[in-house]
Order: structure tokens, then C-alpha cells, then sequence
């Protein structure tokens, strides 16, 4: 039996079709975001569907999450990304306690109980500037790809200070900081640090391990590492984290009675 | 999941109460405003719980609450005002500037306290246009002479309204007022407490809706006894699955009741609200033992649990007992942004949350609805949280 869910997110849609006897992962599927999400979302699924030889009777459940998650009025239900981030990092680390995702506008801190249900959690509210939007702008401004800012974070030396509150601002800041004659590196070190202590200071101080990183954000490098410096514990990258939610969409989704 | 997401069919009641005389709340106090001022009554604007409407009645004055809910008053208002003010005093102050609050307007005094210092500076400003009685509150309710600083701070007011007004308050006319502001709380409250029950009679909107800037108006004394008994026919329906909410913090004033409908239509039922324009202000009467009426207004109004008040554990004493009473599956604070008290006390409120295994959501906002999704998703998370707790 499979069941499907959809992370309708910021920046990309995910897709994850979930064998539910065998607790594994039958297909995924990501794409851009666009304008029209719904539009792009349904299609990404079909063709999902048809490469994998399934037409959609085969689909048990379909779960939506994600910001755009009320716009997918094809799926059955929708459960949120905070539920949905937790279940699935549970299915690759079970005894996972402290979550910490960080995706494209949103960053979340998730407790897992010992029962493995959501205790509490925390996330950003008015502001993105402990979130990829942050990466996106510094990558923007000093014309390095993404996925290029980890080489470069790892050769800083002083990472430099950021402080704003804002991440419009924060972009300010960069422009005195290069006019200052900060290096590259060292910005994009910065940004990093600053991501991670606006996600840690969320927490409070109840971060238990393990700790688990998901969201897009925990692909770039250097991002696990800043995590770990201002926790002072290891933190375990959450395998396939860009599909964390759309996984445990696809893992709630059998819960769900239809 | 969520199947009770309208909040209309949070109730179960006919809709002969959904059509309430409150639906015209604002348009009623207008008129009964306009015409207690042809007949000679002054209206008297207050803005805080605090204030003993007792007094003002016993004076022969209308007293009207000018608390704004409107998120348009905001921007005229920090001409004057730093941003980073509540709300609730921005909005308040925005009527003001703008002379668009009718009540405001019709007002020949207005009466507030040393609450927070927002309020207090904000209050000074507002001075300006009108004339305004401030009195000042004691923050440590039982410091030895908090009591008596406050009774005879009620003193001054009262023969400060003597002098005004140039008449004599009597005792008496004291009494009958007590009389009748405990009768409206006692009904008050009465509706309040249906929803102690499950499933909840009322929505939170509705309770927040049921209620009225002026006190002690007859027509809606006799609408609180009419929902009383349509609540009661209600009673009894079927089992719903909403989330039953003790929401807690600051008030919803008419108009920014944003947040109350963002966790109805997740989900959420809102079955009881510890806030001033929830059970609050209710919870206590004024004593009709006492032989001092002045004493007696002292003691009840001095009891409110603000988070102006240090320490305020009256507040957290009255959260245990609700939550125990209304059976409440969740706690969520709301904070409005800049309220620097109730933001700091939220401290405790999450402390007594966990403490009695309540899933608990702290929200910081203001009457903007540029976060609304964000609020949502939030709540949603909460409800299925709590869902999953009971499972």
C-alpha cells in the first residue's frame, strides 16, 4: 500500500510516495516553487505517478504540508509542516529529541517527546533572517552559488559579525561589511553563525540531543558545523532533509482514516 | 481533521442566539449615549478594568469604554507614538487624534490609572483634548498600604465627581450601582460558564461579541438572560472533536478579535478567555457585606490580576483553576506586541502549562494581519499537538 505527501514549501515543492508495509520511501519529487503552486504541485505528482506505473487509485492517502498546503485541493487532508518535519525525521532517527529545521523562509524547533510525538516547538515569526532566504540573499550579493557558500564558509577565519534583525538590513550590513573590506568568506561565515544562533536562541536552553537538522538549509555546508559550535552537541544532518516534511506527510498520511 | 473549522457551528445553539441585539452593539451604545447626554448625563470615557464604573453611575455619568480594536488607527496614531508601542494604545490614541471614536468625542471626561507606562504616557497626550482624572494604581496589591493608598485615590475621584458634576453621591446611589454591575457580571458570567461544559455552548467569538461598551444598559441585561436560556436549551448535543482552548493574556478589544477567529477556524474551541475582555473582570463581585461601599469598590478592583501587578500571582492562581474548571486541552498566550508585562509573565504561564501537561503557544502580534497564515499554521500545529497528546 502506498500513501503520498506532498510539501507544498517557500521555495520548492517535494514529493514523497511512502510504502507503508515495507516503512520505505517508493519514489520522491521536488520542483521549483513557481507562481502557480497548485498547478506545478499536481503535476510534479502526476508525473510522479506515471514514471513510477501507478495511476492514482494506488495512492491510499494523500497528505499536503507546506506553507501552500491549503491550495493543494487534490490531496485529502492537509497536517502541518511542524507534525510533519518531526514524523519524518523519527523515521530515519527514532530517538531523535531536538529538531531543527531551516528551510527557505521558515525556521523551526521542534521537541519530540519520548513517546515520539511533538512536545513543543518554537519558530520565526515576523522575520526571515534566521532562514534560507538569508543564504539566498548573501549568495545573491556576492555573486557565489549556494552550494558554493560552504567551500567558502570553511575557508574564514574571523567570521564576521552580523547583527541585524532583520534580514533586509542584514543585506545593509553585508554592503558596510564589504565596503570595510571584509572578505567573502568571512561574511558568508557570518551569515551562517547568525542563522544559527537566531534558531538556537528560539530554543531557549531545552536543546536536548540527539539533534537533528533538517530543512533545505542543513544541505549547505557549514551550516551543521555553526549549529554545532553554538550547541556544543553533535548534530546529526536528517538523511534526504529537503523531504523530511513531504516524508512525514507520507508516513501520517496512513494514520489517516479516509 | 479539523471538522468543527467554522466557527458558527462551535455552537449548538438555535439561531436565535447567533442573532444577537449585540450584533448591533456599537449602534445601540450610540444611540443610548446620545440620548443620556440630551438628558443631562455626562459621558465618561474609561479605558482600563480598573476603573470603578460604580462610581461613575453613582454620578450620574455614562461610563464607556474607549479601548481600540482598529487596525487603521494605528498609523495616525504613531505620528505622535513610538512604533514599537502596543497596539491597543496606538489604536486607543488613533481614535483620539483622528476624532473619529463617536464615544470619545461625546466624552466630557475621561478617567484611566498608572497601569502600564505605555498607557500612562499615552494618557498624557491624550490630556490634551480632554480633560482626564488619572488615579493612581498600586502595583503591589498586597503591600500593607496598597489598600488604602487605592481607597483613598477612589475617595478623590469620588469627590472629585462631586465638585464636577455639583451633586452629592450618596451612599445609596453607590449601592444601587454595585447592584447593578454585579447583577450584569453575575450574568456575565453565567454565560461564560456554560462553557465549562462539553461540548462548549459558545464560540469564543461569540463570547467576545456578547458584551457591550456600556454598562448596565436594561435591554442588554435582558439579552444576557435570553442567551442564558437559549444556551441552556442548547446544551446536551452531540460530541465534537475541536481542542478546547484557555486562551490567556491580552485583550481583545471589539475589532481585534483576529487572533480568536484564526484558532476557531483551526480547530479550536475557545471555551474560556482569562483577559479583560474575557472572564476577568468577572470573576470577582463587589462585597454587599461591607458597611463602606468605597471599600468594598477598593477591594474588588484591586484584586484584578494585571500583569501590571508585582508579583502578580493572583493571575496565575485564577489560570490553574481555569484550565481545572473549563477542562482545557491547550493554553494559548496572546502578547501584544511591545505589552512588555504580559510578555515577561508569559514566563510563568508556560511554566504552569507544562506543569499540568497543556500544550502551551505563546503568540506575539499586533492588529495587523500580515501574519495571519503564520499565526495559523502555529495553531494548527498546537491543535494537532493536543490531538495527538489525547491520543
Amino acid at each position: 500500500m502506498i500513501t503520498a505527501g506532498i510539501d507544498a514549501g517557500s521555495r520548492a515543492i517535494k514529493i514523497v510516495l511512502f510504502d507503508i508495509q515495507r516503512q520505505t520511501v517508493f519514489a520522491t519529487a521536488v520542483c521549483d516553487q513557481g507562481t502557480n503552486q497548485k498547478v506545478r504541485a499536481r503535476r510534479l505528482y502526476d508525473n510522479l505517478l506515471r514514471e513510477n506505473g501507478l495511476g492514482h487509485k494506488a495512492i491510499r492517502t494523500l497528505v499536503a504540508t507546506g506553507y501552500g498546503r491549503h491550495m493543494l485541493d487534490f490531496c485529502d487532508t492537509t497536517v502541518t509542516e511542524i507534525s510533519c518535519h518531526a514524523a519524518g525525521v523519527l523515521h530515519h532517527v527514532s530517538d531523535a529529541t531536538t529538531v531543527i529545521d531551516i528551510g527557505g523562509q521558515d525556521s523551526k524547533l521542534i521537541r519530540v517527546g519520548a513517546d515520539g510525538k511533538v512536545r513543543d516547538f518554537v519558530m520565526n515569526d515576523r522575520c526571515a533572517a534566521g532562514t534560507g532566504r538569508f543564504l539566498e540573499v548573501v549568495s545573491q550579493r556576492l555573486n557565489i552559488p549556494l552550494d558554493a557558500l560552504g567551500p567558502a564558509a570553511e575557508r574564514s577565519e574571523h567570521p564576521a559579525k552580523i547583527s541585524s534583525m532583520c534580514v533586509v538590513f542584514a543585506e545593509t550590513e553585508i554592503i558596510g561589511l564589504l565596503a570595510g573590506g571584509q572578505s567573502c568568506e568571512n561574511i558568508i561565515a557570518g551569515v551562517q553563525r547568525s542563522i544559527a544562533q537566531r534558531t538556537v536562541a528560539m530554543g531557549g536552553k531545552d536543546i536536548a540531543p540527539p539533534v537533528v537538522f533538517t530543512g533545505g538549509v542543513a544541505l549547505i555546508s557549514g551550516m551543521k558545523e555553526a549549529l554545532e559550535r553554538l550547541l556544543e552537541l553533535p548534530v546529526n544532518i536528517c538523511p534526504a532533509p529537503q523531504f523530511t516534511g513531504a516524508l512525514g506527510a507520507s508516513i501520517l498520511a496512513a494514520k489517516y482514516e479516509t | 481533521m479539523m471538522e468543527c473549522s467554522n466557527t458558527n457551528n462551535n455552537s449548538n445553539c438555535p439561531q436565535s442566539c447567533i442573532n444577537s441585539r449585540f450584533d448591533s452593539m456599537i449602534e445601540n451604545c450610540c444611540e443610548y449615549a446620545e440620548r443620556a447626554r440630551e438628558a443631562g448625563k455626562p459621558i465618561i470615557g474609561i479605558m482600563c478594568e480598573y476603573t470603578p464604573r460604580e462610581l461613575i453611575m453613582a454620578a450620574g455619568g455614562i461610563p464607556v469604554c474607549l479601548c481600540g480594536g482598529s487596525e487603521e488607527k494605528i498609523a495616525p496614531a504613531e505620528n505622535d507614538l513610538p512604533t514599537a508601542l502596543c497596539p491597543l494604545i496606538k489604536s486607543t490614541y488613533g481614535y483620539c487624534c483622528t476624532q473619529t471614536n463617536p464615544f470619545l468625542e461625546m466624552s466630557d471626561l475621561l478617567v484611566a490609572e498608572t497601569t502600564c507606562d505605555g498607557k500612562k504616557k499615552m494618557y498624557e497626550l491624550m490630556a490634551r483634548r480632554k480633560d482626564m482624572m488619572v488615579l493612581e494604581l498600586p502595583q503591589k496589591p498586597d503591600a500593607p498600604h496598597a489598600m488604602d493608598h487605592w481607597l483613598s485615590e477612589l475617595r478623590r475621584f469620588r469627590s472629585f465627581l462631586e465638585t464636577r458634576y455639583d451633586r452629592k453621591i450618596a451612599d445609596a446611589g453607590i449601592w444601587k450601582a454595585i447592584e447593578t454591575m454585579n447583577l450584569e457580571r453575575a450574568l456575565r458570567r453565567r454565560l461564560a460558564e456554560m462553557n465549562k461544559q462539553t461540548p462548549s455552548v459558545w464560540s469564543g467569538l461569540q463570547l467576545l461579541a456578547y458584551k457591550s461598551i456600556i454598562s448596565g444598559i436594561d435591554e442588554d441585561l435582558e439579552e444576557y438572560r435570553r442567551l442564558i436560556a437559549c444556551g441552556a436549551n442548547a446544551a446536551g448535543s452531540e460530541k465534537q472533536s475541536c481542542v478546547r482552548v484557555l486562551l490567556t493574556g491580552v485583550p481583545t478589544v471589539h475589532g481585534a478579535e483576529r487572533v480568536v477567529e484564526i484558532i476557531e477556524n483551526a480547530g479550536g474551541a475557545v471555551v474560556c478567555m482569562e483577559n479583560c475582555t474575557g472572564i476577568k473582570p468577572l470573576l470577582e463581585d463587589v462585597s454587599m457585606d461591607a458597611s463602606d461601599p468605597m471599600e468594598a469598590l477598593a477591594s474588588k478592583y484591586m484584586h484584578l490580576p494585571c500583569s501590571v501587578m508585582t508579583p502578580n500571582t493572583r493571575r496565575l492562581e485564577i489560570l490553574r483553576r481555569l484550565a481545572d474548571e473549563y477542562d482545557a486541552e491547550c493554553v494559548i498566550e496572546l502578547v501584544w506586541q511591545g505589552c512588555l508585562t504580559y510578555d515577561v509573565e508569559s514566563y510563568y504561564v508556560r511554566q504552569i502549562a507544562e506543569e499540568m501537561s497543556l500544550p502551551y503557544l505563546k503568540l506575539v502580534t499586533d492588529y495587523s494581519p500580515s501574519d495571519s497564515a503564520r499565526i495559523a499554521l502555529r495553531v494548527e500545529a498546537l491543535m494537532e499537538t493536543a490531538l495527538r497528546a489525547q491520543a
